[in-house]
């Protein structure tokens, strides 16, 4: 997957992950020539920093990576993170035409499977590797449910609170409503009497 | 005289199953959408596939964002205006960079939070293991011959129910994907519904108040003695 970015540009992408959960970025990023009409195959100097919030806004990853790398942190909170890269160009924005490619991967949970890699090792092991891997998806999806079932559990308080909450609100204001308008004629009749007009 | 024969049988079914690339991993993305903004995405896809097309807006004013899908060859496969969610489908997939794109031009202050899913299926595979059913069969006879060769079997189909299970994994891992995106689209309407209830309510009393203490002040001051005293 890729998509294109401005120079100056920070591009943010949200994942939403359960505690203690690994989650493993790779990322390339081409600059756009303007004599070759096309995207460079490297960019040699170029790099990105990936800065990683969590859900308390903590920054929880920031680092300068090259044109190339592959980022990874676990989260401690579960909660939505935000993946942030932007460009360490210091070119001024004024120079139209200039964009990045940047090519984005990302794992939740599991470790990227190298299939090359894989297939080089001999059989047993090749097994093993795989097994390994689908030991780490088999956890991942784990969590993710006990996750889901605690999101879950919040959503229902909010729309039970809600709920609550409009009922409350629909007595008290009616209840202000009769005794203001009670209040109102007693204070307009006591002062006509005073003003001997009734 | 047999054995040469017996070497390429494995062989052959090592390098059946390594001949179609590996469909490209599957991409879930959640990102903000900025108000007036257009943001495109690109996937390359190998021939021959199905790509799937899964997204779901999950927060902002009015739920809902523009849709595009343009194939490599650039023809416009799918155009959607103003929807919260969408599936589609593409098979068979011409090689190379499908585009989506996100388009919320038409709101110019709400920014949307929009979630989506590509999902590949290799048509091929289904192809590749009857292959190998075929040719396992005539594989009967040599397991009494060569134990070298009855693991590398043994293997194989180990190696084959593992990627079934991987297969069927990263489905659920999807399906879980598109789950937890309706409920965080529900979550997030529902937490606006209770501020907004909330805030209006207390707005609602406040006001109530003010026009009624401002109702009885006007009354009582168009009665009010403006004659200057005279000494």
């Amino acid at each position: 997957l890729y998509f294109h970015s401005g120079e100056r540009e920070e591009k943010c992408i949200i994942e939403d992950v359960p505690s203690d959960t690994l989650v493993i970025g790779n990322y390339k990023v081409q600059r756009w020539d303007i004599h070759k009409q096309d995207f460079l195959e490297s960019a040699p100097g170029l790099g990105m920093f990936v800065t990683v919030t969590t859900p308390s806004a903590e920054i929880l990853l920031s680092k300068l990576y090259g044109p190339q790398g592959t980022f990874s942190f676990t989260s401690y909170l579960p909660g939505e993170h935000i993946i942030c890269l932007q460009s360490n160009s210091t070119r001024l924005v004024a120079f139209a035409g200039s964009k990045l490619r940047i090519h984005l991967d990302i794992r939740v949970g599991e470790h990227f499977l190298d299939e090359s890699a894989v297939q080089a090792k001999d059989k047993v092991n090749e097994v093993n590797l795989r097994l390994e891997h689908i030991i780490e998806q088999i956890h991942h999806v784990s969590k993710e449910q006990n996750y889901e079932r605690e999101r879950e559990e919040k959503f229902r308080k909010t729309s039970e609170e809600t709920n609550s909450n409009i009922l409350w609100w629909a007595i008290v204001q009616t209840l202000i409503l009769i005794s203001v308008g009670i209040w109102q004629i007693k204070s307009l009749r006591d002062f006509f009497i005073s003003k001997k007009l009734v | 005289m047999a054995a040469p024969w017996l070497w390429l049988l494995p062989l052959c079914t090592g390098i059946a199953a390594a001949a179609a690339p590996p469909p490209p991993p599957d991409a879930e993305v959640t990102f903000v959408l900025p108000a007036g903004r257009r943001e495109c995405f690109y996937q390359s896809a190998p021939a021959n596939a199905s790509l799937e097309a899964e997204y779901q807006v999950i927060g902002g004013a009015g739920l809902d964002v523009d849709f595009s899908l343009e194939s490599p060859s650039g023809r416009l496969l799918v155009s959607e205006s103003r929807r919260s969610d969408g599936v589609h489908t593409v098979e068979p997939t011409e090689p190379g960079d499908y585009r989506l794109c996100f388009d919320n031009s038409f709101s110019t202050i709400s920014e949307k939070l929009v979630f989506f899913e590509l999902i590949f299926d290799s048509a091929q595979e289904e192809e590749e293991e009857e292959e190998e059913e075929e040719e396992e069969e005539g594989d009967a006879w040599v397991e009494a011959a060569e134990p070298e060769d009855t693991l590398d079997i043994k293997i194989e189909d180990i190696k084959e129910s593992i990627e079934t299970m991987r297969g069927r994994l990263e489905r659920s891992i999807q399906m879980q994907a598109l789950l937890r995106a309706f409920e965080a689209r529900d979550r997030n309407l529902q937490e606006s519904n209770l501020g907004r209830v909330t805030f209006w309510s207390a707005f609602n009393v406040g006001l109530l108040l003010l026009v009624a203490f401002l109702q009885v002040y006007t009354l009582k001051s168009l009665f009010e003695d403006r004659r200057p005293l005279r000494t």
